[in-house]
């Protein structure tokens, strides 16, 4: 006998989706370049706001949401290996994807602030370091996607898996937030979502990326670049 | 292979040096011509695209005809044999494969040429929006270029 129970709290459903829509649409138009290339720095500091949330929400969050309820810990692993770990959110394999996929996107984000195309573009913080680095910075760019595909690859197989093999649909429940579980972890479902906390955290998103765009960041840490920023309107 | 055919290859291949010089030079020139254009895409980058209040009309068309006069310059003379290595004003980044991808080098710089000859007919008309997006078209082929024959740093 199943229950249905509440488990992804609304805004890990929003971060999710709005990350599927950032990642997909930040890579299509990082291959196809040109006018674009303008469209992958917004994107990307959409993903750069989105992994400042889900930071913040890994600790202040609902239950499941949070990154203690799932880290991949030695007895949780060996249990899950075992075939007796039972539980409502992420399972400890699965936890090391989510850690692996985050990691990729901070590399990715973070090199991409200080990257150049040597085309047209140049990372919002590009002025912060000298040309050679950013130049390299932009070679690990490119070569941490291949990590990313290959993450999402594993990602996307293991939902099929899911689907196909052990009948368990996992889309759905990041859609609704609920998802059929065995009665005995009824009590799992999650609390609401607190306005205050979702607030704070969505406004200190919304600040570090309005601080990167504007140049905020950049005065703060490097008084001298804001003369590089201020020349490029003189060109 | 037969030995008139050798002989014409070997020709070709000496006159193309001595028209662009040893490999040292070829290489510093070519590096040059591309740090000389980005001073030009930087210009209408600034001006058409990030800062479009900035707009000068002059010298946008003058970057864009510098853009054009560059690409028609015969870039590809300056890619010698044995240019994949050498440093000119520091070491090329040119890959090897350059040699073997010679069909899809040469439909990129025409591709090259023909945008580039087309920002310079749009820049002409001081239509900031028709150069924001001409000038993107020549930027893809850049990066076609880069994501070919580059080497990542």
């Amino acid at each position: 006998m199943k229950v249905t129970v509440h488990i992804w709290d609304w805004p890990l459903r929003v971060f999710h989706w709005l990350l599927v829509v950032a990642v997909v649409g930040a890579y299509a138009t990082g291959k196809l370049g040109g006018e674009l290339t303008d469209w992958h720095g917004r994107l990307g500091s959409l993903v750069l706001g989105l992994l400042v949330f889900r930071l913040i929400w890994g600790f202040i969050g609902t239950t499941h949401a949070r990154f203690s309820s799932f880290f991949p810990t030695f007895s949780r692993v060996r249990a899950y290996l075992k075939g007796e770990w039972q539980g409502p959110g992420h399972n400890p394999i699965g936890a090391f994807a989510v850690f692996a996929l985050l990691a990729a996107l901070i590399v990715l984000v973070a090199t991409g602030l200080f990257a150049n195309d040597d085309i047209a573009f140049e990372g919002p913080l590009f002025n912060l370091i000298d040309k050679d680095l950013s130049d390299k910075l932009s070679g690990w760019h490119a070569l941490v996607i291949n990590l990313l595909l290959g993450l999402v690859a594993l990602h996307v197989a293991a939902i099929v898996f899911y689907q196909r093999v052990k009948k368990t649909n996992l889309v759905l429940p990041m859609l609704t937030g609920k998802k059929q579980l065995p009665r005995d972890l009824q009590s799992a479902a999650i609390s609401r979502v607190g306005v205050l906390r979702i607030a704070l955290t969505v406004l200190i998103a919304i600040s570090v990326v309005w601080g990167v765009w504007r140049g905020d960041f950049a005065n703060y840490l490097s008084p001298q670049a804001s003369y590089q920023v201020d020349n490029t309107h003189k060109t | 292979m037969n030995k008139k055919l050798a002989a014409i290859l070997t020709l070709g291949a000496l006159s193309s040096v001595a028209l662009a010089g040893p490999i040292e030079e070829q290489i510093r020139f070519r590096q040059s011509a591309y740090s000389y254009l980005s001073w030009n895409t930087a210009k209408i980058k600034a001006q058409a695209a990030d800062h479009p209040e900035t707009f000068n009309k002059d010298q946008v068309i003058a970057a864009a005809n510098a853009i054009a006069a560059v690409a028609n310059s015969g870039l590809l003379d300056l890619y010698g044999p044995g240019t994949e290595v050498g440093t000119g004003w520091k070491p090329t980044r040119l890959k090897p494969e350059f040699f073997e991808k010679q069909d899809e080098v040469k439909e990129i710089d025409a591709t090259f040429i023909k945008e580039a000859n087309e920002l310079q007919k749009v820049a002409a008309t001081g239509d900031v929006a028709a150069i924001k997006s001409q000038f993107g078209k020549v930027g893809a082929t850049c990066k076609s270029c880069h994501d070919l024959i580059r080497v990542r740093e």
